[in-house]
């Protein structure tokens, strides 16, 4: 009964509810934590909110429309099509809450890896710390592409300061990334490549270079970027130090049955084996983009039903017609049913022509249980080899740099398709980009980046000045001090 | 001088005589005998003299003209005139003749006759009240029946005004003429006694509380108090209001018997509970709206109340306002019912047997179309979406099915049956009982019924004279089978009753028809002949042909065994200390067995493997309770103080649960455990339940004056495990102040207020139903990611940022109240309350950029109910007729105050299967969980309505609507019908709860009418699933739109429904939820003394009893009576059935 006075009596047994002050004491504790830093890079969506990942950024784009079943069906993908974009309406929270969690939960292992923890090796903590860096500076990085203006925290967030944060400028933003990345390539625990069939997927030296040359890209500092493109790539068409070379078959690349292939840089990862039903997004581990970009009420081979996303574009069809990618580019569903092998329900915009490189196909057939969709076991190549030798290309010659190797970059690239050698030109940069990236979410970054925007996208709506940013979500301005992006 | 002379006075001191300063007259005599005079006072003023008129010359005459004088001041002048003497008692006035003749003119002074007013404190010595100045004198004691000295007892000799009133310790003085009188003891609230000296010169006399109550001792928690000094808003339910009444439960007990509280079942399942509110809905979060059950002094929590036998209960006290509750604390803010169960007295032994049969059926069918009505409607719908008739002639399916007889029980069986004994000496008393309870469903009785056993023992001793030892202890087994999902879309008997087609067949005995698919091909449900049962063409989804979905559930059922119990040490070393220790617990055990065999009921419902369920789970709760209190009195100041610790632990509970899957039977009966089956199709799981743990002190003082000022302090501090660590204990204060206004001495005397007492209070309680754990920083998993090939890796983070602020949902009460007992038989309470409820536990929406992946809670939201109650009450004895009549109403008003900065309303609400838009919504403003949806403004007739429908820009607002189809109100003006024009339509809280009893007994014969009734609420009627386009219609649908004119209120009938006539929740299925129902009529004949006696009996009685015999409505469910989780709409709950009984009551 005196017990029963004392403060202990209240003090329940937690029932093996696991609480943060007694979490993160073991190794294996460690590693959970740092694995939910990676999970927010697998979501196309965000925790509370709707399906939105990168056919977002392609609906945006001149490749691919809106589509789905109607105008309002998927407005994720046609609010960023038309441009009809709001703080209410539209992708942003997705992204928004997507990076965001990962940051914090980023932060979080970050001062918990300032502790010690029994039993977790030095080595092992300092690439578990790279890891975390790396995967800070990717989530910053999307966030500051899409919206500029961010909060920046580099620290757990203490709960009394919720309501008092402000944005950071995009410079200082830029500059943590700079900082992080370089971190994450001076840790002598990083390794440079991992065994494809354990770890693949996880952060290596070569993927931080990659990403950070692409962020001093963004940032226009051409000399940093193409030396840093230079280590990822090594010779043109050769054997980079880090193992990087192009595949000799195009189509090779997205098939499911040769994921983290020696082009693969940045791989965002799936699993059909998780048996997930639909609901949040947070807990799918298959590929959503896949249900998204398929035809409607298909019966037919090669795919299954889908949803009728991303239609590709008359632009981007007549672009890439004649070239040899458009085979593994454009699922031409038209002339299946135009050859009365296939059915299906044309959706809003439809053109009879989608997104092939993550369609759902039959020979990438989920054989574990739980439904089809979402466990779709595509990986998402976000940075390949091409990608980083066009870029470097592109870096080289805005810099004035070497025009030479520019061009046997670009060559490389077009000759692993069969195609004839052409000029390092910008234009020619450009567009072979478009053709050789086509639908992997690229196109609508590359035209803002590069100043396109306004004379590519304006005739379809875009305004300039506002929407190559994407607004502020909503329901961040309660009680907050967040400030809106111009023009929303 | 001291004035002997003019002894008058103004009134009594319990306030209830005459008023002889206010009451005027006119007396105009010349030389008439005083007796005349005395005569002509009685008529006017309607007071009485008495003398003794061989002393007092009546005969003497007087002249007096006095016009519109105060009787006072004419008493006086009588009084200077004739050297008269005046007491007053009450209305009566007792007169002498003055021994010494005034002298002087200072002896009418009103300083002089005020000086010889009873002063209140000292009745006592004023006490001998007599114009016989020489006679004996009786003195005594008048107690109430517990023993407690009353205070201000008229005691009258029989005949005469002649009296005098008992003193704070309840003795009395009264000089008599002879020692063989009768005395009258009257007081209010207590039933008026005569006794007979027989000589005797001591009497002490123990009166009985009368009907008025105000001598009723009711339960306060943690002890009892007087209801005429109780200065909370209580509720009273006694075991004589519950008497052979058909109460299943203890949420039946209450339902229309007190006032404040709203009650409705759940469903008319056997066993099934009803959601009981006090004063309103508390707050947003479910389990935070239960009342808390305390049972003899255990707090059993809320809702686990089922295993009491309504017939073990002594008393039912609603502790509803805040000052009431407060003594409770944290966990009284939805307010606390008490309930007592009986205890043996000392004497006798007593055997009684209660016992009741009946049978049941359903009160009411619905009218559904049958098979030809139906196909016509079918094919009237195709043509309007331009398809070709369904049937082609639908004449040729006769009446078809019906569905409803098939499952209906017309003579569903219900008995009770209950011996107690109980009795004792003054050093033990024992109270037994032995109980049985069985109810069939008259729905689907095979799966649906209930049975419950009790046994109770309640018993105490009397260790030694200052030291008392006791007991309580109820134990329950509970068979339930409750499979027939009632309120529910997603199928079940009742729900397939009404939408199933009246075209397919109870069972196909076509031997071509039963051969081919897919009868032959499936595991269909057949009769006891091998029929299969048919299976609808026409209707799918989880519709299916309800006499093979009751074949699926054979055998299921729910058990649990409850042990609810105290035991206690009560020791009163000096008079007025008591020291009382008490623990308490509540053990349960319950479970399921669940076999699932092979069916196939439709292409959508089938099973393709058996499963064998069973779920066992318990737990073991207990409470530490130790008090003491003091009671003094002082002159008229009157002390009682509590202090007291206690100490709670519930949800320590378990539970596992296994399933074996792909048994080589197909029944419940032939499952067992015990076949052998590979470990791959056993599946199991357990839990282990958090603790919950409250810590308390709490304090209490009362305090009266004279039984006229009234004070109650409450405060109590609450530490419980599931508040925040920065908030880990909450005090609960509450005050509350009383006056007997009747027992002032300027009260007016009049006879038609006998008792008026004014209270009001103001408290604070809580609440803390928190959830577990919501003030910690949790880490959850599931945050996985995939590392190389098919392979994913577990990752944890933290959930939320932590609330350790999180407390407990404060609500705060300002109560007043008024009770009177009026013209002797009527009493009357009346409550005036505002209760507001702040911090209502809510999830807390952080900014995104935050990160968090979990929820973080705090307390958020506020709400408030405003009431009025109102309890009447009447009994009368005339000649052999004795008549009980109480009745009561209450209106409430429940509104969400805030929900959170720039919050209008929660997301979510209730929805129909038929719609993307919530039918609910919880918003600022409103009632909790208000209908909300689009405005019907009638029917579009033809095209031109359509067209003349425009928007201000000149554009019809709904261009795709066809004649036919709704015309929706466009409220937001925007030229369009969006989710914009969805506004608040009605809500399911009824403004008001009533309830009465009528009681008349006629020398043997007695008669009970109860009712009970709501009325300010809507239903949603949603008994035809609109997303089944060719589920059956309710016959009212026959005036469906079908031309023009047809109706402006029924849209026309499409499959396609592109105007959502059916889709959008809308006011077309929203109806008036009122009603009123005869709960129970009854009718009892108690068998002649003489006759019983033979046969060893004291007390025999039998009835006929009936219940729900009427309900009055014009709602068009089965029964307006919708509680539950989904409060206000229905999906075809499971009616109350209408029941005939025949009972009988045996005391030996």
């Amino acid at each position: 009964m005196i017990a029963a006075c004392s403060k202990s009596f209240l003090d329940v047994d937690l029932k093996a509810t696991q609480v943060e002050d007694n979490y993160y004491k073991n190794p294996d504790q460690a590693f959970a934590g740092l694995v939910a830093a990676y999970d927010p890079l697998g979501w196309e969506g965000g925790i509370s909110s709707g399906y939105s990942n990168f056919p977002c950024l392609e609906a945006a784009s001149d490749d691919c429309f809106g589509g789905g079943g109607s105008a309002s069906d998927v407005p994720y993908l046609n609010t960023m099509d038309s441009y009809n974009i709001d703080a209410a309406n539209g992708p942003q929270l997705d992204f928004w809450q997507k990076n965001f969690t990962g940051i914090s939960r980023v932060n979080t292992v970050l001062s918990v890896f300032e502790k010690d923890i029994p039993g977790l090796d030095d080595a092992v903590k300092k690439r578990y710390i790279a890891e975390a860096k790396f995967l800070r500076a990717h989530y910053y990085f999307d966030l500051v592409r899409l919206f500029a203006n961010v909060p920046l925290f580099t620290e757990p967030l203490p709960k009394e300061e919720i309501y008092n944060v402000t944005q950071a400028s995009p410079e200082e933003v830029y500059a943590q990334i700079e900082k992080d990345l370089k971190d994450v390539i001076a840790e002598p625990n990083l390794p440079d490549k991992v065994p494809a069939a354990t770890e693949g997927g996880r952060v290596t030296k070569g993927a931080a270079q990659a990403l950070l040359g692409k962020v001093y890209l963004y940032e226009k500092k051409w000399n940093d970027a193409a030396a840093q493109f230079a280590d990822v790539n090594g010779a043109p068409g050769g054997t980079s130090k880090y193992g990087y070379h192009l595949l000799n078959n195009f189509s090779d690349i997205f098939r499911v049955d040769n994921k983290f292939n020696s082009e693969s840089i940045i791989e965002i990862t799936h699993t059909s084996i998780a048996a997930s039903g639909w609901g949040n997004v947070s807990n799918m581990e298959g590929m959503i983009a896949s249900q998204m970009v398929g035809p409607r009420s298909y019966n037919g081979p090669i795919y299954y039903s889908g949803w009728g996303g991303c239609p590709i574009t008359p632009s981007l069809f007549n672009a890439i017609h004649n070239d040899p990618r458009y085979a593994t580019t454009v699922a031409d569903i038209d002339s299946l049913v135009n050859l009365h092998l296939a059915s299906y329900k044309p959706g809003y915009q439809n053109t009879g022509h989608f997104a092939k490189k993550f369609a759902p196909q039959q020979s990438f057939k989920n054989t574990n249980a739980g439904p089809a969709p979402p466990n779709y076991p595509q990986n998402y190549i976000e940075m390949r080899l091409a990608d980083t030798y066009l870029m470097e290309a592109e870096a080289l010659v805005q810099g004035g740099g070497d025009l030479i190797r520019a061009a046997a970059l670009l060559n490389a690239v077009r000759a692993r398709v069969g195609l004839d050698p052409e000029e390092a030109t910008l234009e020619n940069i450009y567009n072979e980009r478009r053709l050789e990236l086509a639908t992997e979410g690229h196109r609508w970054y590359d035209l803002i980046r590069t100043g396109r925007a306004a004379a590519i996208l304006g005739p379809l709506g875009f305004t300039t000045g506002k929407n190559e940013l994407l607004p502020i979500p909503l329901p961040e301005f309660t009680n907050t001090r967040m400030v809106q992006n111009p023009g929303y | 001088m001291i004035v002997f002379s003019s002894v008058l006075t103004a009134k009594d001191s319990t306030g209830q005589g005459l008023d002889t300063k206010n009451t005027f007259l006119t007396i105009q005599v010349d030389s008439k005998p005083l007796q005349e005079v005395f005569s002509e006072i009685e008529h006017q003023s309607k007071c009485k003299f008495v003398y003794d008129a061989n002393s007092l010359n009546v005969t003497a005459p007087i002249t007096m003209h006095v016009k519109k004088e105060s009787l006072y001041n004419i008493l006086i002048q009588l009084s200077e005139k004739m050297n008269l003497d005046f007491k007053q008692i009450g209305n009566y006035f007792s007169v002498r003749t003055v021994e010494k003749p005034h002298e002087g003119s200072s002896v009418g002074t009103s300083a002089a006759i005020k000086k010889v007013f009873f002063p209140d404190t000292k009745v006592s010595s004023y006490g001998l009240i007599s114009n016989l100045y020489n006679n004996i004198i009786v003195r005594g004691k008048v107690t109430d029946d517990k023993g407690s000295p009353l205070l201000g007892v008229t005691v009258q000799l029989k005949g005469s005004g002649l009296g005098t009133m008992t003193d704070a310790n309840g003795d009395f003085e009264i000089t008599l003429a002879s020692g063989n009188a009768t005395l009258v003891f009257s007081y209010v609230g207590f039933e008026i006694k005569e006794v007979k000296l027989n000589g005797r010169t001591t009497i002490n006399v123990s009166l009985t509380a009368s009907v008025s109550g105000l001598n009723e001792v009711v339960v306060v928690g943690y002890g009892t108090q007087k209801k005429s000094v109780v200065t909370g808003a209580i509720s009273s339910v006694k075991a004589s209001d519950l008497e052979n009444q058909q109460i299943g439960n203890l949420s039946q007990a209450l339902q229309g018997r007190a006032s404040g509280l709203t009650i409705a079942s759940s469903s008319g399942a056997p066993g099934a509970a009803a959601t009981v509110t006090i004063r309103g809905t508390t707050s947003l979060n479910d389990g935070a709206n239960d009342p808390l059950y305390v049972v003899d002094g255990v707090v059993v929590g809320s809702g686990g109340i089922d295993y009491l036998n309504p017939n073990d209960i002594e008393s039912i006290e609603v502790l509803k306002d805040a000052a009431s509750a407060a003594i409770y604390g944290a966990r009284s803010s939805a307010g606390v019912i008490l309930v007592t169960t009986k205890k043996g007295k000392a004497g006798d032994v007593r055997v009684n047997y209660n016992g009741y049969y009946g049978t049941q059926a359903p009160a009411k069918k619905l009218k559904l179309l049958n098979a030809t009505q139906y196909a016509t409607l079918m094919n009237e719908q195709a043509a309007n979406d331009g398809k070709p008739a369904v049937f082609a002639n639908p004449e040729s399916f006769g009446k078809g099915t019906d569905w409803q007889d098939l499952i209906f029980n017309n003579d569903a069986q219900i008995q009770n049956h209950e011996v107690s004994i109980s009795g004792g000496s003054e050093k033990a008393t024992f109270y037994t009982s032995f109980g049985y309870f069985g109810q069939d469903g008259i729905v689907a009785p095979s799966i649906s019924n209930y049975k419950r056993y009790n046994v109770r023992l309640n018993s105490s001793y009397k260790i030694a004279k200052w030291l008392t030892f006791g007991q309580t202890a109820g134990y329950s087994h509970i068979n339930n089978k409750g499979n027939v999902a009632g309120n529910t879309d997603f199928g079940g008997p009742l729900s397939s009753a009404i939408m199933m087609d009246p075209i397919t067949k109870k069972i196909i005995t076509d031997p071509t028809e039963a051969n081919a698919v897919p009868y032959s091909t499936q595991p269909v449900e057949r009769d006891g002949n091998g029929n299969p049962y048919g299976i609808s063409n026409y209707v799918v989804q989880q519709v299916t042909n309800p006499l093979a979905y009751i074949q699926t559930e054979q055998g299921n059922y729910n058990w649990s065994d409850d042990i609810v119990g105290n035991v206690f040490l009560e020791a009163e070393p000096v008079k007025g200390l008591k020291l009382r220790s008490t623990v308490g617990t509540t053990l349960s055990y319950w479970g399921s067995e669940n076999f699932t065999p092979l069916y196939y009921l439709n292409s959508n419902q089938f099973s393709t493997q058996t499963s064998f369920a069973r779920s066992r789970q318990k737990s073991a709760n207990w409470n530490i309770e130790n008090t003491v209190s003091f009671n003094r009195l002082i002159n008229q100041h009157n002390f009682t103080i509590l202090l007291g610790q206690g100490a709670y632990l519930d949800n320590n509970s378990s539970g596992i649960n296994v399933t074996y899957f792909n048994l080589p039977v197909n029944t419940f009966k032939e499952a067992s455990m015990n076949y052998s089956i590979s470990a791959a199709d056993i599946s199991a799981g357990g839990y282990e339940g958090i603790h919950h743990t409250v810590s308390s002190l709490f304090g209490r003082l009362t305090y009266d004056y004279g039984g006229k000022y009234l004070f109650t302090g409450i405060i109590r501090r609450d530490g419980s495990s599931r508040f925040g660590s920065n908030n880990k204990f909450g005090y609960f204060p509450s005050a509350s102040v009383g006056w007997v206004a009747s027992r002032e001495d300027f009260f007016p005397a009049k006879e038609n207020i006998n008792f008026l007492k004014i209270r009001g209070s103001y408290g604070i309680t809580g609440s803390d139903v928190l959830g577990n754990f919501r003030y910690l920083s949790t880490v959850g998993g599931g945050r996985n990611y995939t590392f190389g090939d098919n392979l994913y890796d577990i990752g944890y983070s933290p959930d939320a940022p932590s609330n350790p602020d999180l407390r407990w949902e404060q609500t705060s009460q300002l109560n007043f109240g008024i009770d009177m007992v009026l013209f002797t038989n009527w009493n009357l309470t009346f409550d005036w309350y505002n209760k507001k409820t702040s911090g209502i536990l809510q999830t807390i929406q952080f900014p995104a950029y935050v990160g968090a992946t979990g929820s973080s809670y705090g307390n958020v939201a506020d709400m408030e109910n405003k009431g009025l109650e109102l309890e009447l009450g009447y009994q009368k004895t005339i000649g052999a007729v004795k008549i009980n009549v109480k009745g009561n109403i209450s209106h409430l008003r429940n509104e969400v105050t805030y929900l959170g900065d720039g919050k209008e309303f929660l997301d979510g609400g209730a929805k129909l299967q038929s719609s993307t838009y919530p039918l609910t919504r919880t918003a600022v403003g409103y009632a909790i969980g208000s209908f909300y949806g689009f405005k019907t403004e009638g029917v579009f007739q033809n095209q031109g309505e359509i067209d003349a429908y425009v928007g201000k820009d000149g554009k019809p607002i709904q261009p795709t609507a066809v004649p036919g189809d709704f015309k929706w109100a466009d409220l937001d003006g925007d030229g369009q019908i969006t989710e914009a024009d969805r506004t608040f339509i009605g809500d399911p809280i009824p403004d008001w709860s009533y309830g009465f009893s009528f009681n008349v007994s006629w020398k043997s014969f007695d008669l009970l009418v109860f009712g009970q009734g709501i009325s300010g609420n809507q239903i949603f009627q949603g008994l035809r699933r609109m997303d089944i386009p060719t589920a059956n219609w309710q016959t009212d649908f026959l005036n469906r739109w079908h031309g023009e004119g047809t109706s402006n209120t029924y849209p026309r009938l499409t499959i396609t429904d592109k105007n959502k006539n059916m889709a959008n929740p809308s006011d077309f299925r929203l109806q008036n939820g009122d009603y009123f129902r005869i709960k129970t009529l009854q009718i009892g004949y108690s068998l002649p003394a003489n006759i019983i006696n033979k046969a060893g009996l004291k007390t025999a009685r039998i009835y006929l009893s009936s219940n729900n015999l009427l309900t009055a409505t014009k709602y068009t469910g089965f029964d307006p009576e919708i509680g539950g989780s989904s409060y206000g709409i229905d999906r075809a709950i499971y009616p109350q059935s209408r029941s005939y009984l025949v009972g009988l009551n045996l005391g030996f």
